[in-house]
């Protein structure tokens, strides 16, 4: 028997979504096996996981305190990543990008920190770390623009040069280093949280970060942003067809610089909401955002709203599984990254199968479909 | 069966994309040693049913029998097998690779190392069938006709004896037809079947034997080529009567609008793409431009819309130097240009944006504040689409959704909408079928009445024949001047656009291209002071 693949016209949304729904359902059944494998009983780990130890915990909207510590620099970062993508660039820098934000903030912290009120140290640690992350980003588009060069390639190999850059920081004992714990002996990063911390809104005992709402009007912003102005609009054209941009006599090359500009901007947003609330830097400090970035992005077809929805699920899994690790310890929290992959690989599938059928090939007379 | 069975014999093929039904129920047969033309209007399936016989899609329906004997064409090699072999519109050569090299890669079982007698075995295959090819020469530096002459080859050489050409003349001028004619009908004595795509009904009737007629995917029928004529034909593939005639308004012309003067670019290598040319626009003609392609069009229109810098030479628009102006100030003097590429969408649209986005392409910057006006947009969009009939489900459909005809309309509609003295068109009906053809000459006539100067850059001779006042002829860049539309013949612009002829230099007493009825000339004070 032969099969071939046939495309799909117009396919129904909740179709399309069930499609969706069982490819994250697979790729759970997947991970029970594995589960399994090692002698661990899959629903409750993922009743622990996706409750995130929540349930029956006295202190649970702590445990949701620090979700939402891992969730805001991630939905900010794809958000930031979705502006460069929609207009076909790819940086892939997300991580060097945060880093270097990373570090501008918490410089700001140290420096400003004991001569000037908090709230205004926050928001020059914000300020530091949109400029530091935004000229590492636009220099790429700055070579493209200028000599053609490959974005993807540059923003990947500045991504080494940021982590080493905080990796020296970070093991350079020495009098000008202030980024380091000046009582020990060792080099360890020191803490700043005593001079400035993103403060939290009291609702009951839970306090709601700044940052979430800071996270959620960028959110807003940048849909609107898109959808609706000038700016928007030339980000789509630029995207869709370059050709057409320079055509329509828009000025492409200061679109890409600006619209990086912003991305990279948005992504050191996103390191100082991570520094100012994590209130020290470490080496691991992107938590990976860079890359789970972009997925992020792309499972949600660059569609901000869709962002925030996927951002929340897959922070879901990264807590929820390093939750778990407490009570399943021979789960390590990795487990969530293969979790992740298994989810992304299947969300593909399914959706190549949303656009395309597979038919068996068929000799005459029987005829498939509406024919 | 005492007949001889049929070279190829397709039965009630069927195939779909998705609810795109691209064949439906189609029948057709080929004897062998005939040329069999497959016309057919765009859109119409004849592409997707030849891609059925070389292996490259599979029918979902119906049976394919070869030689009288049912064969399944799962992939090219298997087609290749079969004896069957295709010559694609687009040319799939290797630009860096030599002649003999993009044809011995193909080779099953040629082994591991390139022998030196590579070169030897091709040279004999294509003396062998009367051709004239360097083997060693790199695909890169052939003309188009060469092109199609390897491509040509290599199927020989692989030992094809159904030979289907896809739209091979699209490309040719007047005398590179006639000649690969006739090395089909040498072919064809030769005892190979060969099935051609065509749309150009007196070439299907000049070489072909037998006449394929396919209509939106169904099997019309099949005619001897013997007993039909050209309008019936036309009825065939087109459903119903169609008057082939283009109208030629005459309008009062203006002084002209748009004076180009000893004008030089470079395309993208750096290479003279346009070299000393002069000529000018008059409100109310419509001035078209010949060549084969690659000629240097593109890279006229590209400067003359201020994409593309100039080397030398002046661009006047009504007394005003454009050279060096933004794309956007060139537009706003009221100069208009689309450019249809192959790819009928690279340029001049955002496929995947709405039409409305479309409308706003050019003037999105004009309304006030940060935001974009899609209000604007959108009462131009249903303005189009109810003044050229554009057919599409609502004003938010993503252009590359509609069908070639209605993208052109939607391209040709903006640039209308925006009121240009200068209208620049390139291609505009660029694999169009008729009727939506005959709407875009329609449009471009009332834009003429209504005054504006139009440059059409074509690529069917009858159609500017009928359609131009002047045509002004290119060959590598070079003017070989400018001809009246109704004193000239295709044999005349066929000759002047290979080079053969030169006309630029008919009057002596004026400068080349500056024609006889200008009423502007070079050295005239008025505009000397204003281009200052």
């Amino acid at each position: 028997m032969r099969f071939h693949i046939v495309k799909r016209d117009a396919f129904p949304l909740w179709k399309r979504l069930s499609f969706y729904l069982g490819a994250v359902v697979i790729a759970l059944l997947l991970g029970a096996v594995v589960l399994m494998a090692i002698g661990v009983n899959p629903v409750d780990y993922y009743w622990r996981m996706f409750t995130m130890g929540m349930v029956g915990n006295k202190i649970a909207y702590r445990a949701f305190e620090n979700y939402l510590k891992v969730f805001v620099p991630l939905v900010v970062t794809s958000v930031a990543l979705s502006l460069a993508f929609k207009m076909r660039f790819w940086n892939i820098g997300g991580e060097g990008q945060f880093i270097l934000g990373a570090v501008a903030a918490a410089a700001v912290a140290f420096q400003a920190g004991p001569l000037l009120p908090e709230p205004l140290t926050l928001v020059l640690m914000c300020l530091a770390a949109m400029l530091a992350a935004g000229l590492y980003g636009v220099v790429t588009a700055v070579f493209k623009v200028k000599f053609g060069t490959s974005e993807t390639l540059l923003t990947l190999m500045l991504n080494y040069v940021a982590l080493y850059f905080i990796t020296f920081l970070g093991e350079t004992k020495a009098a000008w280093n202030f980024f380091l714990e000046p009582s020990s002996a060792r080099p360890i990063f020191t803490s700043f949280s005593s001079l400035a911390e993103f403060p939290g809104i009291p609702i009951g005992k839970f306090h709601l970060n700044v940052c979430v709402i800071l996270a959620v009007l960028i959110g807003v912003g940048i849909y609107f942003y898109l959808k609706y102005t000038k700016h928007g609009y030339e980000i789509a054209v630029v995207g869709d067809s370059i050709g057409t941009a320079r055509y329509a006599g828009m000025k492409v090359n200061r679109i890409i610089l600006r619209t990086v500009f912003l991305s990279a901007c948005l992504i050191g947003l996103a390191a100082a909401f991570k520094v100012g609330t994590a209130g020290i830097l470490s080496t691991a400090i992107t938590d990976d955002v860079g890359w789970t970035g972009i997925i992020v992005a792309w499972l949600a077809k660059l569609n901000t709203g869709v962002i925030f929805l996927v951002s929340a699920l897959i922070g879901v899994l990264q807590y929820g599984s390093a939750a778990a690790a407490a009570t399943f310890a021979q789960v390590d929290s990795s487990f969530a990254d293969m979790l992740q992959g298994a989810i992304l690989f299947l969300v593909l599938a399914a959706d190549f199968f949303t656009r395309f059928r597979v038919v068996p090939s068929a000799k005459g007379g029987n005829s498939n479909g509406n024919g | 069966m005492a007949e001889q069975p049929y070279a190829i014999e397709m039965r009630g093929i069927t195939k779909t994309f998705g609810s795109v039904v691209a064949n439906k129920d189609v029948n057709l047969t080929l004897k062998k040693g005939e040329i069999l033309a497959l016309l057919g209007e765009n859109g119409s399936g004849k592409t997707t049913l030849m891609n059925m016989l070389s292996g490259i899609y599979a029918p979902d329906k119906g049976e394919i029998l070869v030689d009288g004997e049912p064969a399944v064409i799962a992939s090219p090699e298997d087609a290749k097998r079969l004896g069957i072999g295709m010559v694609h519109q687009h040319f799939k050569l290797v630009d860096v690779f030599s002649a003999a090299d993009n044809i011995w890669m193909g080779k099953s079982g040629a082994g591991f190392s390139l022998g030196r007698d590579r070169y030897q075995e091709v040279a004999d295959t294509a003396k062998r069938f009367g051709f004239d090819l360097d083997p060693r020469k790199k695909v890169e530096s052939m003309a188009v006709s060469e092109k199609q002459t390897l491509e040509i080859i290599k199927v020989l050489y692989y030992g094809a004896k159904v030979i289907i050409l896809d739209e091979p003349t699209a490309v040719l001028t007047v005398q590179e037809i006639e000649k690969l004619f006739g090395v089909l009908r040498r072919m064809k004595e030769d005892g190979h079947s060969i099935i051609i795509i065509t749309h150009k009904l007196n070439e299907v009737l000049d070489v072909s034997d037998r006449v394929a007629i396919l209509r939106k995917g169904e099997y019309i029928g099949t005619v001897d080529t013997a007993s039909t004529n050209e309008q019936e034909l036309t009825e065939y593939m087109v459903g119903r009567k169609v008057d082939l005639n283009i109208d030629r308004p005459v309008v009062e012309k203006t002084r002209p609008l748009l004076e180009i003067r000893d004008l030089t670019i470079l395309n993208d290598e750096g290479a003279t793409a346009i070299d000393h040319v002069n000529f000018y626009i008059r409100g109310g003609e419509i001035l078209g431009v010949a060549g084969i392609a690659g000629c240097g069009q593109r890279e006229l229109c590209e400067a003359i819309a201020g994409l593309r810098p100039i080397q030398s030479g002046q661009m006047i628009h009504k007394g005003d130097n454009i050279v060096g102006l933004s794309p956007k100030a060139i537009l706003d003097k009221g100069i208009s240009m689309s450019f249809i590429p192959e790819d009928r969408l690279g340029m001049g649209l955002a496929p995947s944006l709405s039409i409305t986005d479309n409308m706003l392409l050019k003037n999105y910057g004009d309304s006030k504040g940060p935001l974009v006006d899609r209000k604007l947009g959108r009462a131009d969009a249903e303005h189009v689409i109810e003044e050229l009939g554009v057919v599409t489900p609502s004003t938010e459909t993503p252009v590359r959704l509609l069908s070639g005809g209605n993208v052109q309309k939607v391209l040709l509609g903006r640039e209308i909408k925006a009121g240009p003295n200068v209208l620049i068109t390139a291609y505009p009906v660029r694999g169009l079928d008729i009727n939506s053809s005959y709407a875009i000459y329609h449009i471009l006539n009332q834009q003429k009445q209504d005054g504006v100067g139009i440059l059409f850059v074509g690529e069917d001779l009858d159609v500017m024949l009928a359609l131009c006042d002047k045509i002004m002829v290119l060959c590598h860049g070079r003017m070989m001047g400018v001809v009246h539309a109704h004193k000239t013949s295709k044999e005349e612009l066929g000759l002047m656009m290979t080079g053969a002829l030169d006309l630029s230099n008919k009057y002596e007493d004026k400068p080349a291209g500056i024609a006889r009825d200008t009423n502007i000339v070079p050295d005239q004070p008025e505009d000397e002071g204003k281009e200052a």
